[in-house]
């Protein structure tokens, strides 16, 4: 083990300073509009993909740098050390990135991977259904074989960025339910454009105020045959790669982006009263701050251990269950702190902290999705019983 | 960058419980090891070279920590923890010491660290004992509690004043003038002692001078957490396996208790907090190993986040196995024992909380501008 920068690798390291130096768009606020936001962010990412920061570790020959997988972890710390967003298209780099580079064909790869790393085309995942979440086998969504494709019908729900997205990675079943096969055996991944006929995205309000997820209705959507991924049948099995990846790599960027939000409640906690003296000088707010701060690096050390090896596109085992609750339980805590921390100050706002407030209460909204997205908190301590401790089943 | 453990440490590893599987009772019997016994297996350990720190091709922090991690899956009794510490601690000063204690270093012999005093907390740099000037030499005065394993152990390093400042002074077990009472232990397995410093020698040479003395303590500090916090990681992972053995085998309802969600996610909880806590140590060892400047704010996570978590899997395991875990031949509550006590060793977690929290609150003008207008949830 060794964390200290070869020489190569604090070249890396420069090279990352003096892009983002040049970057006119750090240190200005984003857009609040969520449409505006999305735009400035997506050339953000564009601009980081030009530079070799996005994909370090996918093949070149997909536009990827080809790196080993250690580079992504250093590019992760600069971007986070200078305060920068997050690479809007997390779906297609975390989610279903991987799994399009393990399971695609090679005209698949060509065709999807370079746009999903220069966020010219947003990805979203078509998994959960009304009456299919934690159970995702009892999926209803039908993809029925014809002679050049399948044709899908049925209602995803809760899908993230749906509206933005191009494409759309869809479970669907591709064979009737068959008493002598599991149920999860007859479902196919495909992917979906948005833009087909029969496709109807419904945004959804969340409870931050923003309608960043929608449902998604298939109406007889013809999709060709080319657009299956890995072979008919095998949709659980990518299902469950895919998940490894949205619940263990995705924690790379989560906790970089946890730690630029450490250092904006410090600096709230500067900027704010209490009983006359800075809250930052309150021991109770430095303790808790202290308790935010252990959370988010033991993620970080957490992630460093297991991680490293998803990166270079290696196996995804049971273990991103274990990742997965530290990393909402870290952001759970730290947006936790910073409502206690702010607490009062949150309903008294001054105009000038208006906006601040409004981040604070947003983040502190979001985070309580953190343990149910990409499978719920119960949901990871039940594959963590099964598949890591092995203990008997009921 | 290289976040994998090395061929040499893995096969460290495996070495050293091998090594321990052979010449230490298991769990359940570990209140019963002799003296005998103790001797033997720190022989063999020393043998094997876990005393051989530093240089070029010795022992850094992470490599110790994998063995006081084996040490605590165990509930092995020997004086590591303090030997090698202070090993660690002194390493960059040595040529200022003595030729007696560069000798004694340089061996296998063990070392007792007598640091805190009665009624300091889990941490303390303002010693009350006291190292004197006298004519040609130094006398230790004072009093120490909570001195692990003295018996084994030939060398003391105790944390004292010189000059009003804190330091570390070196010196034999055998001195005249210290005067040595057993004291009873809430690991029973960790034989423990209270020391008093009556005018015992030292030479100058082995009180590091008050600036070299801070940063021996330092990393007294940074090294000693690591290594407690590796102890407690690696009884606490014994314990959850023990726990997780039972709830295979253990019926009611006519089902295993392990069928049952409370109990599964009780214990996936606690593998949770095995797993990233071991994480941690590692990455701060690492750090320290780097010499980074961050290694003892690493090192203040680590120990703060598995003084609680190591805890709360031995709770955790006490809870799987019902009454029988509350019978003292049971070993549950030996790992419990071993886990406190190493919880209050080099600060606890309330005391680097405070660390890290003051910390926080300084650096926080150093916060880059763009860090808290770009982000977004
Ligand atoms: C912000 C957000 C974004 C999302 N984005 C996407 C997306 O992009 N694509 C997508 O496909 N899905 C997405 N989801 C959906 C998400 O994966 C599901 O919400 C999740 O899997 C839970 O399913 P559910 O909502 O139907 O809850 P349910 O499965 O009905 O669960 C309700 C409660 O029952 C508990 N429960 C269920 N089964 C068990 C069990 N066996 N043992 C113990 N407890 C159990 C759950 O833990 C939970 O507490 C998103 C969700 C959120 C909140």
């Amino acid at each position: 083990m060794r964390l200290s920068l070869t020489p190569a690798e604090q070249q890396l390291q420069e090279e990352v300073r003096t892009f983002l130096d040049s970057q006119p768009h750090l240190g200005r606020r984003l857009p609040h509009a969520l449409e505006d936001r999305i735009e400035a962010l997506r050339e953000w990412q564009r601009r980081c993909h030009e530079s070799g920061f996005v994909g370090r570790a996918w093949p070149q020959e997909f536009g990827g740098a080809g790196r080993p997988p250690v580079e992504q972890i250093i590019v992760d710390q600069e971007l986070a050390a200078a305060g920068a967003p997050e690479f809007v298209n997390v779906v297609g780099l975390d989610v279903l990135g991987p799994s399009l580079l393990r399971f695609g064909r090679d005209d698949q790869r060509r065709r999807y991977i370079p746009t999903i790393l220069s966020a010219e085309e947003i990805w979203c995942q078509g998994f959960s259904e009304p009456e299919a979440g934690s159970d995702l086998a009892a999926l209803r969504t039908r993809a029925v074989p014809r002679e050049d494709g399948f044709v899908i019908s049925g209602q995803k729900t809760w899908v993230s960025w749906g509206q933005f997205a191009r494409w759309c990675g869809v479970l669907a079943r591709t064979a009737d339910p068959s008493p002598y096969r599991p149920r999860h055996r007859d479902i196919s991944m495909l992917i979906v454009d948005m833009r087909s006929p029969g496709i109807e995205v419904r945004p959804m309000t969340q409870i931050t105020g923003h309608a960043e997820f929608c449902e998604l209705f298939l109406d007889d959507v013809v999709v060709p045959r080319e657009n299956l991924l890995g072979e008919p049948g095998e949709g659980w099995k990518i299902a469950m790669y895919t998940l490894g990846h949205e619940r263990g790599t995705a924690a790379l960027p989560r906790q970089v982006k946890l730690r630029t939000w450490l250092d904006r409640l410090i600096r709230a906690a500067c900027a704010r009263e209490l009983d006359g003296g800075a809250l930052i000088d309150d021991p109770r707010a430095q303790t808790a701050l202290a308790q935010a701060l252990v959370a988010v690096e033991v993620l970080r050390h957490h992630a460093y251990r297991s991680v490293g090896e998803f990166l270079g596109g290696g196996a995804v085992g049971p273990e991103s269950s274990t990742v997965k609750l530290l990393m909402a339980e870290a952001e759970q805590r730290l947006a936790g702190t910073a409502l206690e921390l702010l607490g009062a100050s949150l309903q008294e706002a001054t105009p000038e902290d208006a906006g601040e407030n409004e981040f604070w209460e947003e983040t502190y909204l979001y985070s309580r999705a953190a343990s149910v997205y990409g499978g719920t908190r119960q949901i990871q301590r039940n594959i963590i019983a099964d598949r890591v401790l092995r203990l008997p089943e009921g | 960058m290289d976040l994998e453990l090395s061929d040499e440490q893995v096969w460290l590893s495996e070495s050293v419980t091998t090594l321990l599987e052979r010449a230490w009772p298991p769990p359940e019997a570990v209140a019963t090891a002799k003296d005998e016994q103790r001797r033997r297996v720190w022989d063999r350990l020393v043998e094997f070279g876990a005393l051989t720190i530093g240089a070029e091709d010795g022992l850094g922090a992470a490599e110790l920590c994998l063995i006081a991690r084996a040490l605590g899956t165990r509930l092995v009794s020997v004086p590591f923890l303090g030997s090698a510490a202070v090993r660690m601690a002194v390493a960059p000063f040595l040529e200022r010491m003595s030729d007696e204690v560069n000798d004694a270093l340089a061996g296998g012999v063990g070392v007792s660290l007598a640091q805190l005093e009665p009624g300091s907390s889990s941490w303390f740099d303002a010693p009350a004992t006291e190292a004197r000037r006298t004519g040609e030499g130094l006398e230790l005065h004072g009093e120490k509690v909570a001195v692990e394993h003295v018996e084994a152990a030939d060398w003391l390093a105790v944390v004292a004043s010189l000059d009003g400042q804190p330091t570390l002074a070196v010196l034999p077990t055998s001195a005249t003038g210290v005067i040595r009472e057993t004291r009873r232990s809430f690991d029973e397995t960790i034989p423990l002692a209270s020391l008093r410093f009556d005018g015992a020698q030292l030479s100058q040479r082995d009180a590091l001078a008050p600036a070299l003395g801070d940063r021996a303590l330092e990393r007294l500090g940074t090294i000693g957490a690591l290594l407690a916090a590796a102890e407690a990681v690696g009884a606490a992972g014994a314990v959850l396996e023990l726990a997780v053995r039972y709830a295979a085998e253990r019926k009611q309802f006519g089902r295993a208790i392990g069928t049952f969600q409370a109990l599964r996610h009780l214990l996936a909880d606690m593998y949770v907090r095995h797993s990233s806590g071991w994480s941690t140590v590692l990455y701060a060892a690492a750090s320290l190993d780097d010499d980074a400047d961050d290694a003892a704010r690493n090192a203040s996570v680590a120990k703060a986040y598995v003084s609680r978590s190591a805890r709360e899997i031995a709770h955790g395991a006490l809870q799987a196995f019902g009454g029988i875990a509350f019978t003292a031949e049971h070993p549950a509550h030996r790992f419990l024992r071993r886990i406190v006590v190493r919880e209050r060793q080099f600060g606890d977690a309330a005391h680097h909380e405070r660390i890290l929290g003051a910390q926080l609150a300084t650096r926080a003008g150093a916060v880059p501008r763009a860090l808290a207008e770009a982000s977004l949830p």
